[in-house]
């Protein structure tokens, strides 16, 4: 009976002792960080993970091009809507505490650093050298974009010939795996953050192949590269990458105007696009520039008479693109209508209007001369032929009849020096705030002016 | 009880054949105090083996001889002893044990008497529950435990409760307390706070807390302890720092069979509505508010501008007329009902005590389509197998369906119909939702769409008690918790925002926690004089969780909204999240003499939850007290009839974080079909528990024979290591990363007095007060004491914890209407510089308010005269703010096509005007940044609960069988008085925030008040 006792509780006080290596497991859910920068498959899947987070609705999947256009519009179209984000860059009046405007930003840091993290692990990846190669130039093409949008966003105007050395973005290049240790960094110059993106964009261009699916490949970072020194104003580089895009990549203008939106797939007008379907990516674009039948939220943002003002053909098919909202009245753009549709980061016509305002300016006629070629892009969307002469009006004027809402505005207006109302294009409310977070945690980062200390 | 019992089935046999010719028989009636016949008393001979039970009437008979002693025993009764002489009839009326008198006082894992405890514990029992009909019973312990602020985070019906033990003791980590329900802790499946880690965030649900006892009946309840000090809570370790609720559910009490029958109907309002501008006042704001925008090259523009808004909104009818006139917050808010019933059959004999109850409670909200149905039922049985062998079970079960409407951020919450303009019609001639509000009409939610939850929960727990010896016995306890949740999120074809053709999500969450603890106890009086109690034990404790949700869209028919009736699946989620706790604890007592009073606990706890090289944490304390009223020269003193001095030290943990917040980890994003990895978490392998050290010293005190009695308490509780999501510079490539950095020092004063204000036979008047100052501050942050800023929240360095941090808002420049700000920015002499802004980026932000109140109070009467009954509570609360961050656009002076607030009129209108709402100007943010003119002073007093019954005289109930009947009206929450106006209500906060940015309303619904009436039947 006692020995029959003491077994009972024995037994119970020491069940538990046997339990303490219950408190060892791993995660199912989850990937430790160690396994998943360890391998071959995992580092490219890590390269995935990259254009997931690029395109989430917080940069690429939409709110990045929003702010864009709403901080260069003027009267063209209006934001309805009820976010006070996008207000802020439609009234020119960002607080430093705008939300929208943190996640770009923090959503390309984070995608930066994932960049960082595969191509510190290059090494790893050893079953050939074009699988490598595919890597890291799809890496570098990524890098480049998130840097690229960062800087023109977040610094003063890129001045060509001049020395740029006003605060860019803190330029990151080592992969961040511990957070405990202080992270302070401070910002880099312009000129310094448009190095890194042209050595990234370029060596992209020299490994990667010719065709990569949906993934970016060497036309891509070249039109990446094109758009860059378009937008530093070094034309004839510009013009040369625009042509080597138009002539060798095999994308062309799809028939009709509208064909090159709305795609569940890349068109031949694709030259990158960020994917979405109905189970991943995001397109925030439906959200604010649709209709609630489509998806979004009615008139977040409507198109205004003087946008149309703009066309001096009323054939052209591209002044039509639009609609009426029949719940509230409002005309809304048709580029932004399926809310699974992949957004088009880089398609051909920008690559036209980037080579004939190079060819433009710089006086030559590389490919075509410029008129030609604006009156082909022209033609395409049934809009009468231009006499010509052109002038830089005109051009710019064309961007915006084939580019508009597409995220392009306030860079365009910065780089041709142009006006925001009575804003010039170099007005420190054209910028960015550093984000009010980013302030708070980082000692070395100084504000843009204008938004305080 | 004495060694003989456990023979007694033997005994029983063979008396008969002992009989003895000088025996003879005696015969007798047992009865309690109240002369009711006990049935099952024992009735011994001494010093031999016979014995016998009472019968159902309580009547016995025995042999025996004269001379000898008859020992009568029951449970809760004193034992009594009668010498038979030459009568053989032996009655006897048994007495109440007088130490069962004594406020037993639950503290884990034993229990212990409340005049000999060392530790700060309240005890509140069913009724200070009953009768303040809320689904959540949280809501009736209101002001009734100093130091202990209660607050549901908003008026939906299924909302979060936030319980604080004397102050918020953590930054992000959980907020609730332990619960601890029959000695099974309860793990809350659905608290996977967002504020750790985003994407380890719990997937179910709307993105707002629900209450984690919503499954748990009153009725079910007949006390609740809450640990204060950290030399109670000790033993329950890692778990222990945010305090501990232990839940004792009832059991049967030893007599006959009760059965009681309680059914109320209450009918709710929300506690306050604000004023909105009406059609006309809106027309005027805004049309003055466009002619003044810069937005327009005129004022005539601006004119024609808002006119054609008008038109649109107004749709077919008339705005110029005052044809509609729309209150927005009549759509809002609906009248509730809740309906309860609830019974219990409970009884008891010497061996087998039984309680089973049921509860059913249907609760319409006041928010527009917030409905709750709850049904629950329990059964608690033990059996004494053998006078050494106790076995039982206590089992529960409970079903409840919410209709949830969605959290407060979004469009289709019906708070947020307020922002509507008044010249809109909620709905259109035919009936359906008018589709020309400025914002997303949540009527179409209302009419096309659900969101129905249906939570499943058993909770059980099978335990044995072996007592070896009578100062020795082993407890072994195994509990299970099953909790389901299921949720249909349906949107139809013509619900808000639906461009899918109907998108229909279902979320099953299954978690599973069992809990395996045993325990020695060893209880000895040495002496007479040396009492030891010693408990060791272990318990381990395993969570499972498994989540799994499908999305689809493009549905045929709103009729048949189920999962797999949409053509395309678009979304599914599969989780599982596992932790595990293992402890080892031990608890001695000693009490010399009974004046003198030690004890010291120790508790060691390893969780999976914490960093691989810091899995274990060791949790002591000690505590002592003095009975100076016991001491000689206190004995015979009439004025000082009660008087303890009491100590105590400890320290706790706070383990309530999530499942794996110290690993580093990549999650699964998928990109175009394609598997990509991406970090989801960085890692922190000395991640480890929050530890709180907590002094207490307590006075408790009796005067005139407890006419008036007390307890006045100090504590000093200082958290280390504390626990949060530090925020990141996001140019790192994460937000945050979990650590441990920071001391909070939470000190305070509780003064408790309750008084017997008048004591007669048909009289009684009780009064109990409770007030309690807390004062808070963080006294060290990690990186060099850097301020942490989440939100409107700070964490620095000599301030309240999460302190309001924002610009000062200055008013309005009379010269041109513009908001003003003060610069704050720092002049050389390190005074702040008062010159004021209009550009809020230039403005500097300052600390200005503490979002957690200093003061709490509570003031409970209750009287009772003849067959009436009357009690009532006041809580107060001082000190804490509420930022409402809807200010921005309800409260904007017209600077979007919001409804504004009515005080919005007064806006600057002329040079010279003063006043604190600037010039209307649309679209230009004129005074709309985060900034104090829209932080309020939360203080209130409140009327919380009030209840009047009368019970009808036992005479009349005769004929009926009926033992009692009472029927009784009560009230929670009739009256306010606060001047508080920057949302509803001082109470209500936000419930998509996590617990890292207190203090902040948006669109929050204000809490019901009920008025109820209500029937109790006994018999």
């Amino acid at each position: 009976m006692k020995i029959y006792k003491k077994i009972i509780v024995t037994f119970l006080i020491f069940t538990a002792f046997a339990c303490e290596n219950e408190l060892e497991f791993d995660p199912v859910d989850n990937l430790d960080g160690e396994s998943a920068l360890s391998t071959e498959e995992n580092i490219a899947s890590v390269l995935v993970g990259v254009y997931e987070e690029a395109g989430q609705d917080d940069s690429y999947g939409g709110q990045l091009q929003i702010l864009v256009d709403l901080l260069g519009t003027t009267d063209e179209v209006s934001w309805n809507g009820t976010f006070v984000q996008p207000r802020q860059a439609f009234t020119k009046n960002f607080l430093v505490d705008n939300v929208w405007v943190r996640d770009v930003w923090g959503n390309a840091y984070e995608g930066i650093n994932q960049t960082n993290l595969i191509l510190e692990r290059l090494d790893i990846i050893t079953s050939s050298a074009a699988e490598r190669d595919r890597i890291e130039g799809e890496t570098r093409f990524l890098r480049a974009l998130l840097y690229f949008d960062l800087v023109r966003n977040f610094g003063l105007p890129y001045e060509f010939g001049e020395v740029n050395d006003q605060p860019g973005v803190p330029l990151r290049t080592t992969g961040i795996i511990d957070y405990l240790v202080p992270l302070d960094a401070a910002r880099n110059t312009v000129q310094e953050v448009y190095d890194l993106i042209l050595s990234d964009a370029a060596r992209a261009y020299d490994i990667l192949p010719d065709s990569n699916g949906f993934y970016a490949d060497k036309f891509a970072a070249q039109a990446l590269l094109a758009r860059v020194y378009f937008q530093q104003g070094d034309y004839a580089n510009a013009r040369d990458a625009a042509d080597d895009v138009l002539t060798n990549s095999g994308h062309a203008l799809a028939d009709e105007f509208r064909q090159a939106f709305n795609n569940d797939t890349d068109g031949i007008e694709d030259i990158f696009a960020f994917q979405v379907t109905s189970q991943t990516g995001f397109n925030d674009l439906v959200v604010h520039y649709a209709s609630e039948a489509d998806g979004g939220r009615g008139d977040d943002i409507s198109i205004d008479d003087e946008y149309l003002d703009r066309f001096d053909d009323p054939n052209d098919v591209r002044a039509s693109f639009t609609y009426i909202n029949p719940v509230n009245d409002s005309r809304l753009t048709l580029k932004y209508t399926s809310q699974f549709a992949n957004i088009p980061t880089f398609r051909i016509a920008e690559m036209h209007l980037i080579r004939l305002e190079s060819n433009f300016r710089e006086g030559t006629a590389i490919g075509l001369d410029p008129l030609t070629e604006i009156n082909a892009l022209r033609a395409r969307s049934e809009a009468a032929p231009l006499a010509g002469p052109l002038t830089e009006e005109l051009i710019f004027n064309e961007r915006q009849l084939e580019l508009a809402f597409e995220g392009f505005l306030i860079h365009d207006i910065k780089r041709v020096k142009g006006n925001v109302n009575a804003l010039p294009y170099n007005d420190p409310t054209l910028v960015f705030p550093i984000p009010q977070s980013e302030m708070d945690t980082n000692n070395l980062m100084q504000q843009n002016p204008g938004y305080g200390g | 009880m004495r060694k003989q019992n456990y023979r007694l089935l033997l005994v029983l046999l063979m008396s008969i054949f002992w009989m003895q010719a000088q025996e003879k028989t005696i015969t007798g009636t047992v009865t309690d105090q109240n002369n009711v016949p006990l049935p099952g008393v024992n009735v011994v001979v001494k010093e031999t083996i016979r014995g016998t039970q009472t019968d159902f009437d309580g009547n016995y008979t025995i042999l025996a001889s004269e001379g000898e002693v008859l020992v009568f025993s029951y449970l809760g009764q004193t034992t009594a002893e009668r010498t038979v002489g030459a009568s053989n009839t032996i009655s006897l009326q048994m007495q109440e044990d007088a130490a069962q008198l004594e406020e037993v006082i639950v503290v884990g894992y034993g229990t212990q008497s409340k005049r000999t405890l060392t530790d700060n514990v309240v005890k509140l029992t069913s009724e200070d529950i009953k009768e303040v009909q809320n689904p959540n019973f949280q809501n009736a312990l209101v002001g009734k435990a100093a130091g202990v602020q209660i607050t549901q985070t908003n008026g939906k019906v299924e909302g979060g409760i936030n319980i604080r033990v004397r102050g918020a003791a953590s930054i992000s980590g959980d907020s609730q307390p332990l619960y601890v329900v029959d000695g099974i802790p309860l793990s809350d499946p659905l608290s996977d706070n967002a504020v750790f880690t985003p994407g380890l965030a719990n997937p179910t649900g709307n993105g707002a807390p629900t209450n984690p006892l919503l499954t748990l009946s009153a009725n079910e309840i007949e006390s609740i302890d809450i640990l204060k000090d950290a030399s109670s809570a000790a033993i329950y370790g890692a778990r222990g720092a945010n305090g501990v609720v232990i839940i004792t559910t009832k059991k049967g009490k030893q007599g006959k069979a009760t059965f009681s029958l309680n059914l109320a109907q209450g009918f709710s309002r929300p506690t306050n509505r604000r004023e909105y501008l009406n059609a006309a006042e809106y027309i005027e704001l805004f049309t003055e508010a466009a002619r003044n925008s810069a937005a327009f090259d005129t004022p005539d523009e601006g004119q024609t501008f808002i006119e054609n808004r008008f038109d649109r909104y107004a749709g077919d009818t008339d705005w110029r007329t005052g044809q509609v006139d729309t209150d927005w917050q009549d759509e809002s808010f609906q009248d509730g009902y809740q309906t309860d019933a609830d019974f219990s059959v409970s009884g008891a004999d010497a061996k087998t005590s039984y309680f089973f109850s049921g509860a059913y409670t249907n609760s319409t909200g006041i928010v527009r389509g917030n409905e709750l149905e709850k049904a629950a039922a329990r059964i608690n049985l033990s059996h004494q197998l053998t006078d050494k062998f106790k076995a039982g079970m206590n089992l529960s079960y409970s079903r409840s369906e919410i209709d949830r409407i969605s959290n407060d951020n979004a469009f289709s919450t019906p708070l947020q119909a307020i922002a509507q303009t008044p010249l809109a019609v909620p709905r259109l001639p035919d009936g359906t939702p008018n589709n020309s509000t400025q914002y997303g009409n949540f009527l179409f939610d209302l009419d096309n769409a659900f969101f129905k939850t249906i939570i499943r929960r058993l909770t059980g727990k099978a335990f044995g008690e072996y007592k070896f010896t009578d100062y020795l016995k082993i407890n072994s306890d195994f509990a299970y918790d099953f909790f389901s949740q299921t949720e249909e999120d349906y949107d139809g074809l013509n619900a808000l925002f639906q461009s899918t053709s109907g998108q229909s999500q279902a979320t099953d969450i299954y978690a599973e926690n069992y809990i395996f603890s045993n325990y020695l106890t060893f209880d000895k009086t040495f002496s007479d004089k040396h009492n030891v109690n010693v408990v060791v034990g272990t318990e381990y404790n395993n969570i499972n969780r498994r989540i799994g949700s499908v999305t689809s869209i493009l549905f045929p028919s709103d009729a048949i909204p189920v999962v797999s009736r949409g053509a395309e699946v678009t979304a599914g989620t599969g989780i599982r999240r596992r932790s595990t706790f293992l402890s080892y604890f031990a608890r001695a007592t000693y009490a010399f003499d009974n004046k003198y009073l030690f004890k010291a606990s120790v508790r060691r706890d390893g969780s999976s939850r914490f960093g691989k090289n810091v899995r274990f944490g060791t949790f002591p304390s000690v505590s002592a007290g003095w009975i100076l009223s016991e001491e000689d020269f206190l004995k015979e003193s009439k004025t000082l009839s009660f008087l303890k001095l009491r100590a105590s030290w400890g320290q706790l943990g706070n383990a309530e974080i999530g499942d794996y917040p110290s690993r580093y980890l990549f999650s699964s994003f998928s990109y175009n079909k394609q598997g990509g990895l991406a970090p989801l978490q960085p890692g922190n392998d000395e991640l480890t528990w929050e530890k709180s050290s907590q002094v207490d010293i307590g006075l408790e005190f009796g005067l005139f024979d407890g006419v008036v009695s007390g307890e006045i308490d100090y504590y000093n509780k200082e958290t280390d290591n504390l626990l949060f999501a530090l925020p990141l510079p996001r140019s790192g490539g994460a937000a945050t990363v979990n650590t441990n950095a920071g001391t909070l020092v939470n000190k305070g004063v509780e003064v408790v007095l309750n008084t017997r204000n008048i004591s007669t036979e048909n009289f009684t008047w009780n009064t109990s007060f409770n007030i309690s100052r807390n004062d808070n501050e963080i006294t060290a942050l990690g990186n060099n004491n850097a301020d942490v800023i989440t939100g409107r929240n700070i964490l620095r360095v000599g301030e309240n914890l999460n302190s309001f941090y924002m610009i000062e808002y200055a008013g309005v420049d009379s010269a041109n209407g513009d908001a003003l700000y003060f610069l704050n920015t720092e002049n050389p002499d390190g005074t702040l510089n008062k010159a004021t802004t209009n550009n809020p980026n230039e403005a500097q932000r300052v600390v200005v308010g503490n979002p957690y109140p200093e003061w709490l109070g509570g003031l409970t009467n209750t009287i009772n005269f003849k067959n009436v009954d009357f009690t009532f509570t006041f809580q107060g609360q001082w000190g804490a703010s509420i930022f409402n961050d809807a200010g921005r656009f309800e409260s904007a002076n017209g600077d979007f096509y919001d409804n504004q607030t009515r005080d919005q009129l007064n806006r600057w209108q002329n040079p010279g005007d003063i006043t604190d709402v600037p010039q209307a100007r649309l679209f230009e943010g004129n005074g709309t940044a985060r900034s104090t003119r829209y932080l309020d002073s939360a203080d209130f007093i409140r009327l919380r609960n009030i209840s009047l019954g009368y019970t009808i005289p036992g005479k009349a109930l005769e004929s009926t069988g009926l033992s009692k009947v009472r029927i009784y009206v009560s009230g929670l929450n009739l009256l306010t008085f606060t001047s508080f106006d920057a949302g509803w209500d001082p109470e209500s906060t936000v419930d998509f925030n996590g617990p890292a940015q207190p203090g902040i309303a948006f669109y929050s619904a204000p809490p019901a008040k009920t008025v109820t009436l209500g029937l109790n039947i006994n018999f």
